[in-house]
């Protein structure tokens, strides 16, 4: 049961900005860690360019599950948990981690901030917290809040995608992967076997 | 790039000698792992070493792995000698590279045979390989061939291999001390070695399944560490609630010690060693030994509650649950069956029935005054009563009536369809197996 990433990014027209992310990659083995890095943060820039204004999802990619909440003034939250981690915990984390960021960061400076400029500190400490679901909040007051056929589900990441753009064309041409990152998903797409595409 | 023959011999040699070297250098390496790098930086080896972590660039793998598997093939074919220097090196890197290939770790054997390599240090190379093939095979295989060979070494009969001029010395306390402890520090490392790779692949069968097989042979009966292993995975299958394996190894302990208790009673020193002391001293032992049952199941059906609680939808929760309450039901069904065959036994039906026929309780305390209480001498008014008073209620068992209100609760009360769907294959698997 894991927490991975937890990101805020602004949504802007075209493209997702990243604000401010925390990752946990302590489960992967260690030379991974870079390329597990940069493909969270290529997904969740798209997830967040492919969901629409005031929406809630959750994205399935092979063991991993995005779940994503862009609210309606275009600030974002993405938390990539594993199948394990309950769902309802991450959508209560998403809510209050952007009400709180809304609060401390200036909307001003949410389209061209970046996560060297932005003055927010608390993510990693969220991340670490949430760990585990139980001692991070009260399971029952999740339950009776939040509303769950809101909730749309996607079974992969191409569901999000244009009609024709392929998950491979847009790792190819991303600014967010590296060379090695890059090579390293053309290998692990091929042999298509256990190892983490992310 | 097409490498000539002797480029490659070059370029092998030195990236097995960096490796070993890596190990000298740090003898704290606790991590193995692939470097996807698809070209060769110019003149550098391929070899990294970072924090405790060594790294192979993915490059250098098609040159060096069919060469060095090559080599020790015919070095097993007889064709090209190969001193044993350069074998452990050469299967060290082999493995590093491909844990599944059973020729190198046989050689191995033959190595660890003759005394040129030492136990620990091939365990040590089997944990590195298992951190970056967590499920390997031929990994966990030989490793319980060195483990079984430990036992022998360590074993009173074993040390006859030590023979000194002919004669064979029988072991004197210090030896066996030793002995022992190696033992010990052997077993706890498996357990560790055994919960890392649990954690690197979910459900790791092979991980689970040598933990248990470890148990089983290197702590035959031990209530202690079957004990310290129930509490110590009680948070790691609370944090992997869908991992069939790490509950399934708790089914094996429950039922281990099952076995273990209905055993003689034990050795007064074991027995304490069993619980938590609640300040009750000595005489408490016995009795500890009999209620450890029903609040072993009490307390895993409470965590089973709990999470399936916490965390909804999950079937190996449920899976879990029909174990552990089949195991249960049986057990009271046994044991109320039996006739004066173990004073356990006996007291422990007598305890069960306490609710229904409270006339048991003279019975039972006569039960376990003919047991082989250590300190029976200082019973003499001091009845099992008295003491079942100061320890506290006796925990509510598990039945039937309550699990079926368990799933009624549940249903009431589920947002899940999946959990609806597994609360009522519960309920009519309680009907069909339980009820019969």
């Amino acid at each position: 049961m894991k927490l991975y990433s937890l990101s805020v990014l602004y949504k802007g027209s075209t493209k997702a900005n990243l604000l401010k992310a925390a990752y946990d990659l302590s489960s992967f083995s260690f030379f991974q860690r870079s390329s597990v890095q940069e493909f969270m943060t290529f997904t969740t820039a798209l997830i967040v360019e492919r969901s629409s204004l005031g929406s809630r999802a959750s994205v399935k990619e092979q063991e991993y599950l995005c779940h994503v909440y862009v609210r309606n003034d275009n600030l974002s939250g993405v938390v990539i948990a594993d199948s394990e981690y309950p769902s309802r915990v991450c959508f209560t984390l998403l809510d209050k981690v952007l009400d709180e960021f809304s609060r401390q960061v200036n909307s001003i400076d949410w389209p061209s901030g970046s996560p060297a400029t932005v003055q927010y500190t608390a993510l990693d400490s969220y991340l670490a917290k949430y760990q585990n679901p139980r001692e991070a909040d009260a399971m029952t007051k999740v339950q009776a809040e939040l509303d769950e056929t809101k909730i749309i589900l996607h079974n992969t990441m191409e569901s999000l995608l244009e009609r024709g753009e392929k998950l491979d064309d847009l790792v190819q041409k991303s600014e967010h992967l590296g060379n090695q990152s890059k090579a390293f998903y053309k290998t692990a797409r091929k042999q298509n076997s256990c190892c983490e595409v992310m | 790039m097409a490498e000539s023959e002797e480029e490659v011999d070059v370029l092998v040699q030195r990236v097995v000698k960096d490796i070993t070297n890596a190990f000298k250098r740090n003898p704290n390496i606790d991590e193995i792992g692939l470097i996807p790098c698809p070209e060769a930086r110019y003149n550098r080896s391929p070899i990294v070493l970072v924090e405790n972590k060594l790294g192979v660039e993915s490059w250098c793998v098609k040159f060096l792995l069919p060469y060095v598997h090559n080599k020790l093939l015919l070095y097993r074919q007889r064709k090209q000698w190969l001193d044993r220097e350069v074998l452990v090196d050469i299967t060290c890197t082999l493995l590093l590279l491909n844990p599944d290939f059973t020729t190198a770790w046989n050689v191995r054997k033959e190595l660890l045979q003759c005394g040129v390599l030492n136990p620990e240090k091939d365990l040590y190379l089997g944990k590195l390989a298992l951190t970056k093939y967590p499920k390997s095979p031929e990994t966990w295989i030989h490793r319980r061939w060195v483990l079984q060979m430990l036992q022998k070494e360590c074993s009173p009969a074993g040390s006859g291999q030590k023979e000194q001029q002919g004669q064979v010395e029988p072991q004197g306390e210090a030896e066996r001390s030793w002995h022992t402890e190696r033992l010990q520090r052997v077993l706890q490392e498996e357990m560790r070695v055994c919960a890392d790779a649990a954690g690197r692949y979910p459900s790791n069968y092979n991980a689970w399944s040598h933990r248990i097989w470890v148990l089983q042979h290197m702590a035959k009966g031990n209530l202690k560490i079957l004990h310290d292993e129930l509490s110590s995975t009680r948070l790691w299958v609370s944090m992997h609630v869908s991992d069939h394996s790490g509950f399934h190894y708790r089914q094996f302990l429950l039922k281990s010690l099952l076995g273990a208790l209905n055993l003689s009673p034990l050795p007064l020193a074991d027995a304490l060693q069993v619980h938590r002391s609640n300040g009750d001293g000595t005489a408490g032992a016995a009795d500890d030994h009999a209620s450890a049952v029903p609040q072993l199941f009490h307390e895993e059906m409470e965590l089973c509650t709990d999470l399936i609680e916490s965390y909804p939808g999950h079937e190996t929760l449920w899976c879990h649950r029909r174990h552990v309450f089949y195991l249960w039901h049986h057990w009271r069904k046994n044991s109320q069956g039996t006739g004066p065959q173990s004073p356990v036994l006996t007291h422990t039906a007598a305890l069960l029935s306490e609710a229904s026929d409270p006339h048991n309780e003279g019975r039972s305390s006569q039960a376990m005054d003919v047991d082989c209480v250590p300190d029976s001498s200082k019973h003499g008014g001091y009845t099992q009563n008295t003491k079942r008073l100061k320890r506290g209620p006796v925990p509510p068992c598990p039945g039937l009536p309550s699990e079926h209100l368990f799933v009624s609760r549940i249903l009431s009360s589920c947002r899940s369809p999946e959990q609806g769907r597994f609360a009522n294959a519960y309920r009519k698997w309680l009907d069909s197996v339980i009820g019969q």
